[in-house]
Parts: C-alpha cells; sequence; structure tokens
C-alpha cells in the first residue's frame, strides 16, 4: 500500500517511540500524504501495522483537519479564512477562485488535480490574504494568482 | 528598537550552524552545562520571564514544580502549534533562527532534568519543520545535542513531531494527548503537567518564544535580560501585528513600547490611512480595545490588564473604520465553534450556538434578546469548562457586543415580527470534532445554518 520511504518513516517513528500508539500521528500524517486519503483501508493497514485497533486508528483520524476520509486531488488548495484574513478580503478571493477553478469549497477540479479547502487561521497573516498549496505557504493572494498556480 | 531574538533573523545564512556558531550560537546552552541545573532553574526565575504563548505564567517557576524521583522520566516539550489567529512570530523565528530555538529547549531541558524533548508543531508547518529539522541535524553532527552534548556527559534526544490541523493541539494538555497519539482532548487539573503530563511523568511544556528568551537569558545573564522592559514584564516581545495596517509583520518591541507608536511606526499605521476602530492586543482570545482604549496603553501583561484585556500571544489585529464589526465578530466566532474539540458540554454546545445566533442576526432573522442570548450563553461556557478554549470563546463575544453595541443593536429586528424564519433551517447548531459528519459539515460551513450566501 505504502511506498518504501513511506513505510520507514513510520518504522521509524514507531522505533523512537515508546510505544506503537505515539507512532500513530506520524503514520496518519505519512498515509494522507502517499494516499491523499485514510479511508476505511488505509486505516485497517495502519491498525494492522501499528497492532492498534482500527477504532483507535479512525477515532484519532477523524480528529483531524488534515486526514480525510475521501481522496483529495493530486494537491491541496488551502484558503485561509482566519480572522486576519478575512480582514484582508479573504471571503472574495475565495468566491472568485470557486468560480475560477468551478469547483465548491471541498470539491475537487474535474482534472483531479485540485482540493479546495477554506481552513482557519493558518499562521501567515503577514501574507493575507493567506494561502498554501499543499506544505507551501503563498501570498498575498489574488483570485487570478491561485488560478495562475493551478495551470502550472 | 530592542533587539533580542531577531538580531539574526535577516541574515539566510543563520539558519546555518557555521553562521549561527558566529553569532554566538549554544553560548548560553554551554554555560547552563557548566552549572548545576537548580542553578540554571534560578537563573531564569531571577530574570523575571514570563510564558511568552499567552498565558504569562513565570518560566522559572514552571520549571522549579518539576520533582522527579531518581530514574523518573522528565520531558520537556515545545509547543511550537501557534494556532491562535493573528499569531505567526514562532513561524517567524523557527524559519529564520531555528538554532536559537534548539538552544532554548536544550537549556530548558537541562534545567528540568528531561532527557527526551519533543518539538510540537502545527501540521501546517510542516514547510518550517524541515528547516528546524536540517538544523537539529547540524546540532546532532557537531555534537552539541545528542548524547554526551558537548562532552558534558548529559544527553538529551530531541523529536520533532507535527500535528495534522487541530487548534487544541495548542493547550498543553491537548498538546501531551496529541502527542501520545490521542484525541486532543485537553485533561483535568489537577494534577498537572509538572506532576503527570507526557506520559504521565514529570513534563514541562514552554512555548517557542519563552525557550529563545531562555537561551539569551543563560547567554547574557538574567540581569542583562531583566534591564529590559518593565518592573512585571521583563525582556522584550515578538508580536506579530497582522489585518488593517500598511506593514503586517513580526517586530521585536522591548516591553513597555507604547501601542500606538508601535502601530504607527513599526507597522507602519492604519492602512489607506484610514481610521483606528480597535485592536485585538493578543490573539482572538482576548477582549479587543477601542482605539479610545488602546490609546494610552503600552505593550506590557501590565497595562494590558489595566485595560480589561491580555498580551497574550503577542498576536495583533488591527480594525479599520471600515470593518463591519458584527461580520468580523462571527468569523471569530466559527472558529471557535470548529475548533472546539467536543470534550465538554458548555464549550461544543455554546460555540456551535454563539455562531449560529450571530449568522442569524447578520441574515436579518434576529430576534429581540439575540445579544442578551449571545451573552448568556458566553457566560454559560465561561469557567464551565476543562481548558481555556471555552473561555476565549467568549471573549471576543462579550467585548465585541459590549464596546461597539449600536453595531449589533442595528441588526436586531425593529418590532417582533419575522422572527420564526430560522427555525425552519433545521434543528440548533453542532460544533466540535465528536464525529466525521460534523466536521465535515463545519469544513464547508453548512452546519444547518442559513445559507452564507445570504450574509
Amino acid at each position: 500500500m505504502l511506498s518504501k520511504e513511506a513505510l520507514r518513516e513510520i518504522e521509524a517513528a514507531r522505533a523512537e517511540e515508546e510505544s506503537a500508539r505515539h507512532a500513530l500521528l506520524t503514520a496518519l500524517r505519512t498515509v494522507q500524504r502517499e494516499r491523499r486519503q485514510v479511508g476505511p483501508e488505509e486505516i485497517a493497514y495502519i491498525a494492522d501495522l501499528l497492532g492498534l485497533s482500527p477504532a483507535v486508528v479512525q477515532g484519532v483520524a477523524r480528529f483531524y483537519d488534515q486526514i480525510t476520509e475521501t481522496p483529495t486531488g493530486q494537491h491541496v488548495l488551502s484558503l485561509c479564512r482566519g480572522i486576519s484574513c478575512y480582514l484582508c478580503g479573504a471571503d472574495d478571493v475565495a468566491a472568485e477562485v470557486r468560480q475560477l477553478l468551478g469547483v465548491e469549497t471541498g470539491g475537487t477540479t474535474a482534472d483531479g488535480q485540485f482540493t479546495l479547502r477554506l481552513v482557519e487561521c493558518v499562521g501567515a497573516c503577514d501574507r493575507a490574504p493567506a494561502a498554501m498549496v499543499d506544505d507551501r505557504f503563498v501570498g498575498p493572494v489574488q483570485a487570478d494568482t491561485i488560478h495562475a498556480l493551478t495551470k502550472l | 528598537m530592542a533587539q533580542l531574538l531577531t538580531r539574526n533573523v535577516l541574515d539566510p545564512a543563520q539558519r546555518e550552524l557555521q553562521t549561527a556558531l558566529r553569532s554566538g550560537a549554544y553560548l548560553g546552552f554551554k554555560q547552563a552545562l557548566s552549572l548545576p541545573a537548580h542553578e540554571v532553574v534560578a537563573e531564569i526565575e531571577a530574570s523575571g520571564l514570563r510564558g511568552r504563548g499567552g498565558a504569562g505564567f513565570p518560566t522559572g517557576r514552571k520549571w522549579s514544580f518539576i520533582h522527579a524521583a531518581l530514574d523518573q522520566p522528565v520531558y520537556l516539550l515545545c509547543n511550537a502549534d501557534e494556532s491562535e489567529p493573528g499569531t505567526f512570530k514562532d513561524h517567524y523565528l523557527i524559519e529564520r533562527d531555528p538554532h536559537l530555538v534548539l538552544e532554548g529547549v536544550a537549556i530548558a531541558a537541562y534545567a528540568i532534568g528531561a532527557h527526551q524533548a519533543y518539538i510540537y508543531m502545527r501540521g501546517e508547518y510542516a514547510s518550517i519543520a524541515e528547516t528546524l529539522a536540517r538544523a537539529l541535524g547540524e546540532a546532532l553532527d557537531a555534537q552539541i545535542v545528542g548524547p554526551n552534548c558537548m562532552n558534558s556527559g548529559y544527553d538529551l534526544r530531541i523529536t520533532i513531531q507535527l500535528g495534522a490541523g487541530a487548534y487544541i493541539c495548542g493547550e498543553e494538555t491537548g498538546l501531551i494527548q496529541s502527542l501520545e497519539g490521542r484525541r486532543a482532548y485537553p485533561r483535568v487539573r489537577p494534577p498537572f503537567p509538572a506532576v503527570h503530563g507526557f506520559l504521565q511523568e514529570p513534563t514541562v511544556v514552554n512555548n517557542v518564544e519563552t525557550l529563545a528568551c531562555a537561551a539569551r537569558i543563560m547567554a547574557e545573564g538574567a540581569e542583562a535580560f531583566k534591564d529590559l522592559g518593565t518592573k512585571q514584564s521583563a525582556g522584550t516581545k515578538l508580536i506579530s501585528v497582522s489585518g488593517a495596517v500598511e506593514r503586517p509583520g513580526v517586530y521585536e518591541v522591548e516591553m513597555g513600547h507604547p501601542l500606538m507608536e508601535f502601530l504607527a511606526h513599526e507597522a507602519g499605521g492604519v492602512r489607506r490611512g484610514r481610521g483606528l476602530k480597535g485592536v485585538i492586543p493578543g490573539g482572538t482570545s482576548v477582549p479587543i480595545l477601542t482605539a479610545e482604549e488602546a490609546a494610552p496603553l503600552t505593550i506590557d501583561y501590565e497595562s494590558m490588564q489595566s485595560a480589561g484585556t491580555m498580551l497574550g500571544s503577542g498576536g495583533m489585529i488591527v480594525f479599520d473604520e471600515d470593518t463591519r464589526m458584527p461580520h468580523a465578530l462571527l468569523r471569530i466566532a466559527e472558529f471557535y465553534a470548529h475548533e472546539s474539540c467536543g470534550e465538554c458540554t458548555p464549550c461544543r454546545e455554546g460555540t456551535g450556538w454563539m455562531a449560529w445566533v450571530l449568522r442569524r442576526l447578520l441574515a436579518g432573522e434576529g430576534r429581540p434578546d439575540d445579544l442578551e442570548l449571545l451573552l448568556r450563553v458566553g457566560d454559560n461556557i465561561e469557567g464551565r469548562t476543562i481548558c481555556g478554549l471555552g473561555d476565549a470563546s467568549v471573549q471576543p463575544v462579550r467585548s465585541f457586543i459590549q464596546k461597539f453595541r449600536p453595531e449589533f443593536e442595528a441588526l436586531l429586528p425593529k418590532e417582533e415580527q419575522g422572527t420564526l424564519a430560522w427555525q425552519s433551517h433545521g434543528h440548533g447548531p453542532r460544533s466540535g470534532r465528536f464525529g466525521s459528519p460534523a466536521k465535515e459539515a463545519m469544513r464547508s460551513q453548512a452546519v444547518d445554518g442559513p445559507p452564507t450566501a445570504a450574509l
């Protein structure tokens, strides 16, 4: 299910931690990155790998926003809607981006490349309105800069 | 301007160990290692350093609470979760001077007798974690940290852990829970983490900026630190300013610096020459100040307290005269509704209701007593929850309504009419993270509420 590299990452976390449970967060992050989701199959896989019950894995997975139960696109485009971004026109940008990409919040572009998310303050308020393309911060953004990013 | 933590941030090479060493990195750790641990704690206590994450608790005293039995493990957790809206100072510091942060972590760990430290960073900071991991790798190779730190006989392992998107992980016991691989439900105190923390062992949780201050204190002495700032607020503070200002960014100021001078100079003034309407001095969890209230204040713990607010995280958010305060408050209320972990009923339900009532007010479907209802819901959250998120969610609601009341009153129905429409949208609000459907619903802002398009 996972690449060798990803498996190594999880095993390294497990080796370093006091118990398998501590490696769970790292495992969830790694699987999300590789599989772009942590659905029932992935939950069963992680549970097996770490020797935890699937219920435990699912319970933790559902707590965190960056772990999704359905697959995201190749990339996740997160528009910040924190208060500082709001004050800098984030709502208008979000509305335009939805229109330009032809997707609703939470939706994925027809080519499967980008999933659009609205997220709470990402801690980049000096770049408001800020956005993230996967783990990369961008901003201040306008709808057309976001649109251009998705065409690269 | 006083520069304690930000001396080297403009040099991109500061991230590399050799450059950092030339500017004095790890001299504080070296100094600490030459002293018995209790003297390091005493030095930090003498400096008057208070926690920079928001609460302002004296750091040395926090460290002094650790009393471990022989062979009992002790843990130092560095809180780099930084999710308080408007706060991005730790982001800035880790990105630009990672060795300073690592030095602070090492000093604190040594002082409390920990041989394992974790730096817990919010999941959104994955790219910054790479910078920090590279610096950690260099420090390990140079045998500054790791086994036998700088030939002192002291062993320290430092591990970086990334979260996966949840504000509550910045709450210290939530952070501990998350690090243990659990849902980040905060724990009841007592017992405090100093007694039963990570893995039930004695634990100290310190903010990034606090630890960076500790590094400077050990390098330059408690007196030098105390010489900066005011009587009750020693040292400097990183202020991350954003919102309606010309030059948003992170600035270091000496404690006691006049607030209006900071806004006019460092922050470049209110954008487009507009008038100042209000300012939140320390992240959305502290009460807002009107322009009039802010005018005489200085940036330090006691001045902010005298005005009924807090210095908090130093996440300063500026509102100009064009801001529609009820709309801004809704955005803040929605944040807390989304981020309530769902553990305590008053917060889980109350944060949802506050956002819900604000939304119906803005949709023109308010009831005559909605402002009183909002305040009453707040009263029923405050002081009735395990952690501070509930209390925090009330501060903006109460202070916005108190201080900008006419704007909210203008939303109330003129007469008692047409107030039933909102009920047709379904049952009440839901918030928190008790299950996936609710989480997904909150994500898309739907939450059974009036369609947001109506706003």
